[in-house]
């Protein structure tokens, strides 16, 4: 027997009693967002899907409705714990009830938000980004660029109207040292889906002028809410690990760094920390210098000071060694003096008693002390006859004695 | 070189030889006049890129802000 036909409402109702009666509790549900929309009531409606594991047909979808007094908790939440907004194309692990009903059909109502899954899910994407770079061996490239000793002119990419900026440029351009900076700003988008290209844009833009600037810095104005989503893409990441001025990221938010924090040359957390990095580098640099300073007037008055003393030194010493030396001469002359006196009276006495002796040598040796003793001498012609032989019988012969001479003639000779 | 036409980093290296110099008792009193007027120089000129605008980089960098604005 045919049952009476039910009306629509009627099915509806049992369809949603059979929902509710099956599916009394609340259950966590992994699921991709693919449509987020918020009305004037501060409602939120959304759409679930599920994809293939590989491709992206959709294997399940399913309405879901996240009422206003659950939103406004659950956004701020979920967006400061992840730095990810909430917007359509995020995995979201939510609590969820499953409704039915009549005019309106099925749907999941959110009740809750566990924001760690999305963050695992955003930290696996970075994570392959990193790991693409590292294979194409550029993700180190602007860590390896060294900052200059005075980074002085600074290349700001920041929304020009983003409090973030403000700080910057206030505490760098009234750092207490008086240091010079030199800023520009290159204005880009820091929120949503410009991210990428806007900062792309502006990179290049300095690259072309890149002998200008110093160091390059990304900064992103606080705010309570953030979507750091646009800072973790390959592209970005990409452009930023190659740029060939040393990149600063103060991109402010307390997770995990974004990718470009991870590829930068350095990264701090907030825009005024990137003030004071710069600045602290200008303090090593000025008190290197201050050193310097100071060593060389030090040693410089060190040299002067040990030469004065030198000096003074020899000013006291030097007359004491001049009148050392005086004495020292005199003495010296005084021993020579009476030094030559009794060697010239010693050379005289020996002079002398050399004289005495040869006079006596002399004396003894003079023909007129021989004949003394009674020796003669003949003279022929005037000349000593020392042999006979040279006598005749009749030559005269002179003879000189002692005392007189007298002349005889010879008569006999004998050899 | 002058001065004038260096860079941080090289006029840094001048001044470390002149410190080095003193610290090994290189210098001698003849030239201690004429190192330490270099010394100073070399300072100020390091001074002035720390403490003062440079009018010079300052219109490079607003020229180039006013092509692109």
């Amino acid at each position: 027997m045919q049952e009476s036909p039910l009306s629509l409402y009627e099915l509806n109702s049992l369809v949603r009693k059979s929902v509710k009666t099956c599916l009394p509790d609340t259950y966590w549900l992994q699921a991709e967002l693919s449509e987020v929309r918020t009305n004037y009531t501060g409602h939120c409606y959304v759409e679930f899907v599920q994809k293939e594991t590989k491709g992206n047909n959709l294997i399940a979808k399913a309405r879901g409705t996240i009422w206003s007094n659950v939103f406004s908790l659950l956004k701020p939440y979920f967006e400061e714990s992840t730095g990810q907004a909430f917007v359509a194309g995020i995995k979201v692990l939510v609590k969820v009830s499953v409704e039915f009903h009549e005019l309106y059909g099925f749907s999941l109502t959110v009740q809750d938000i566990d924001p760690t899954y999305t963050l695992g899910d955003m930290a696996r994407k970075r994570r392959e980004i990193l790991k693409q770079l590292e294979r194409e061996g550029v993700l180190t490239l602007n860590k390896e660029l060294s900052i200059p000793t005075l980074p002085q002119r600074i290349a700001v990419i920041s929304s020009g109207n983003a409090a973030g900026y403000g700080d910057f440029c206030n505490q760098l351009h009234k750092n207490d040292s008086g240091f010079i900076f030199y800023t520009k700003l290159f204005p880009a988008v820091m929120q949503g889906d410009k991210v990428e290209s806007s900062i792309i844009s502006a990179l290049n833009d300095i690259n072309s002028c890149r002998d200008n600037w110093d160091v390059v810095v990304i900064i992103r104005g606080g705010g309570a809410t953030s979507d750091l989503s646009g800072f973790d893409t390959y592209e970005l990441a990409s452009n930023c690990a190659q740029f060939p001025l040393p990149i600063i990221t103060g991109i402010g938010h307390e997770r995990d760094d974004t990718v470009i924090d991870s590829v930068s040359n350095t990264r701090v957390k907030t825009p005024t920390a990137a003030a004071e990095f710069l600045i602290d580098k200008m303090i090593s640099a000025s008190s290197i210098l201050d050193e310097h300073t100071t060593s060389i007037k030090e040693g410089i008055k060190q040299i002067v000071d040990s030469q004065y003393e030198k000096l003074s030194k020899m000013i006291t010493i030097l007359p004491l060694r001049v009148r050392i030396r005086i004495k020292e001469e005199s003495y010296r002359q005084d021993m020579t003096k009476s030094r030559l006196s009794s060697s010239v009276a010693s050379l005289l006495m020996k002079e002398q008693h050399r004289l005495q002796l040869l006079e006596q040598k002399m004396k003894s040796a003079s023909p007129f002390e021989i004949m003394k003793k009674g020796y003669s001498i003949s003279l022929l012609n005037g000349k000593s006859i020392k042999d006979s032989s040279i006598l005749k019988e009749g030559d005269k012969v002179e003879t000189i004695y002692h005392k007189g001479k007298s002349t005889s003639i010879i008569t006999n000779i004998e050899q | 070189m002058p001065v004038k036409k260096m860079t941080y980093d090289q006029a840094m290296k001048c001044l470390e030889e002149i410190v080095n110099k003193i610290d090994n008792n290189e210098l001698d009193i003849d030239s201690l006049a004429s190192t330490l007027k270099e010394a100073e120089e070399i300072i100020k000129f390091c001074r002035e890129k720390l403490y003062k605008v440079d009018n010079e980089v300052k219109k490079i960098l607003e020229g180039d802000s006013q092509s692109e604005e």
